[in-house]
């Protein structure tokens, strides 16, 4: 199973593993990590699953949708590292990913 | 401007649709004491919400129904959408609204136009109407009664501002508001069915006008927006468009009125964190959240079971309808301590208020900006609040839909 190296909001680092398959935002709910609040479920209709993305790994994710975009325009945090966990899907060459659970709004 | 069809008035122009809130939804002063005793019964249990408020019964087919008031069931039903769906919502809502409301759907079908409305109503967009629109709006009616030095802040501010707002965001003739009013609250009576589908289908001859003349004339409006909104070359279906316009005055209108009245309430009742905000406007977020966490103004959302599912070791057959008391998991201790206590500087956690899931209430941010702007103003013409030793106190009643009837203020000298 890939692992993910979570940044929480107070500077803690966790490492998950995930199950391949799963959304970013699944795995890191799963691991308990409430401060993620992923609102809507993940279907990209809110923006509370917003991460940052190391920037060594921003090239093995799927482009951003047009909806993903407009949401995290709805962020006062988002920087070109933004993306909404929720529409990442965990996979092998994602092993080692680490992010940062952005700020809240 | 000029449309088509004139608005008509029910068949029966003495039928009062604002008198019916009580029977359709409830006038219960305090709820909780109530919903904590089924929660340390069980999470799930069977039976539907109303009669247990002593209202009568919805009038759905014939089928199980249960009452959710465990805080992670209802999060499992308002999520988890291999198993719940929103159908139920079809029995109601679709019957007034339209069967297009976003509201009757599942994904993906309701994720294709949800994104179409979503999409207005980003904060980005919304909080640009603060200055356009909102405030406007609520300085107007705020200059009616400023210099008397008391007035009732529900029938003088909150029962109209929000309703304000939609009217000037679609650019409704001012001859036409007073009727639309009535029909767009009268389709919600579901006590009196056939009042509620005479509504709807007056409003809907009324709105299929108005977005043909919007589409001859476009203006920079809410309607003419959606109107010439394309999808995949073609304009919004019919029946989506009509349901979402229909559905509008009750989701950006009645809810925003509860809780802006409810915040206000709060906020006189505990006049010490009333302070607390006047001396720092910071914690204005903060407090429209805890409002609406103490007291939401939709207390229930309806959802159906999609196959057989245990939920809190409940059997729920195939096709059930499930009351989820999404009021129930804001009190939940376990979540927020002490939690029929007002406390804008408790431990911030995510209510329930507008939902969660897919169906997470759209307007949401629009809602926000509203009841800031209104709080604003509040304390920019209003010193010295307060209740008005006079008068009675105000009581946030109801047990589908709260609000206060009255509430009666002194301010100035």
């Amino acid at each position: 199973m890939p692992n993910v190296i979570v940044t929480t909001r107070d500077g803690a680092e966790r490492t998950l593993a995930a199950d391949p398959g799963l959304s970013l935002m699944e795995a890191i709910r799963d691991a308990g990590l409430d401060e993620l609040l992923a609102l809507c479920g993940g279907c990209c209709s809110c923006a509370t699953c917003h991460v940052k993305i190391d920037p060594a790994f921003i090239g093995l994710l799927p482009p951003i949708s047009e909806d993903e975009n407009d949401l995290l325009d709805s962020s006062e945090h988002r920087d070109e590292t933004s993306r909404l966990s929720c529409q990442i899907s965990m996979a092998a060459e994602l092993d080692g990913l680490r992010v940062a659970i952005a700020p809240e709004d | 401007m000029e449309t088509a069809v004139k608005i008509q008035e029910y068949d029966d122009p003495s039928y009062d649709p604002f008198s019916a809130d009580d029977v359709n939804f409830g006038d219960t002063l305090d709820p909780y004491p109530e919903i904590a005793k089924w929660r340390a019964q069980a999470p799930v249990l069977e039976g539907d919400y109303r009669p247990r408020m002593g209202l009568q019964s919805a009038m759905y087919p014939d089928r199980k129904m249960f009452t959710v008031v465990g805080s992670d069931e209802i999060l499992t039903a308002l999520t988890d959408t291999d198993r719940f769906s929103n159908h139920g919502y079809k029995f109601n809502i679709g019957e007034t609204f339209g069967q297009g409301s976003i509201s009757v759907m599942d994904n993906p079908e309701h994720g294709r136009w949800r994104k179409i409305f979503q999409k207005i109503f980003l904060p980005q967009y919304v909080k640009t109407w603060g200055d356009t629109i909102v405030d406007p709006v609520v300085h107007d009616l705020m200059d009616r009664f400023v210099s008397t030095g008391r007035a009732d802040l529900i029938e003088q501010f909150t029962l109209l501002y929000p309703f304000e707002v939609i009217y000037r965001q679609l650019q409704l003739p001012e001859a036409d508001v007073g009727t639309f009013q009535r029909l767009a609250i009268g389709q919600t009576d579901y006590m009196h069915a056939d009042k509620a589908q005479e509504a709807s289908r007056k409003l809907g001859a009324y709105f299929t006008a108005l977005v043909e003349e919007r589409r001859r004339n476009p203006g920079a409006d809410l309607v003419s927006l959606l109107a010439n909104t394309e999808v995949d070359g073609d304009y919004l279906p019919e029946l989506v468009l009509i349901s979402f316009l229909r559905q509008l005055m009750n989701a950006a209108g009645d809810t925003t009125y509860r809780g802006t009245s409810i915040l206000l309430t709060a906020l006189l009742e505990n006049p010490d964190q009333f302070d607390a905000i006047r001396a720092d406007r910071k914690l204005i977020p903060v407090a429209i959240e805890e409002a609406l966490r103490w007291d939401g103004p939709v207390a229930v959302q309806l959802r159906m079971a999609k196959e057989d599912v245990v939920l809190g070791g409940v059997e729920i057959p195939a096709g059930s309808l499930l009351d989820v008391v999404a009021g129930a998991a804001n009190r939940d201790p376990a979540i927020f301590p002490d939690p029929d206590r007002f406390d804008i500087f408790r431990e911030r956690k995510a209510h329930f208020s507008f939902s969660r899931g897919p169906h997470i209430c759209v307007g949401q941010h629009l809602a926000r900006v509203e009841m800031t702007r209104a709080l604003h103003a509040v304390m920019d013409n209003l010193p010295n609040l307060r209740f008005d030793p006079d008068k009675p106190r105000p009581e946030i009643r109801g047990s589908m839909m709260r609000v206060p009837r009255h509430l009666y203020v002194r301010f100035g000298d």
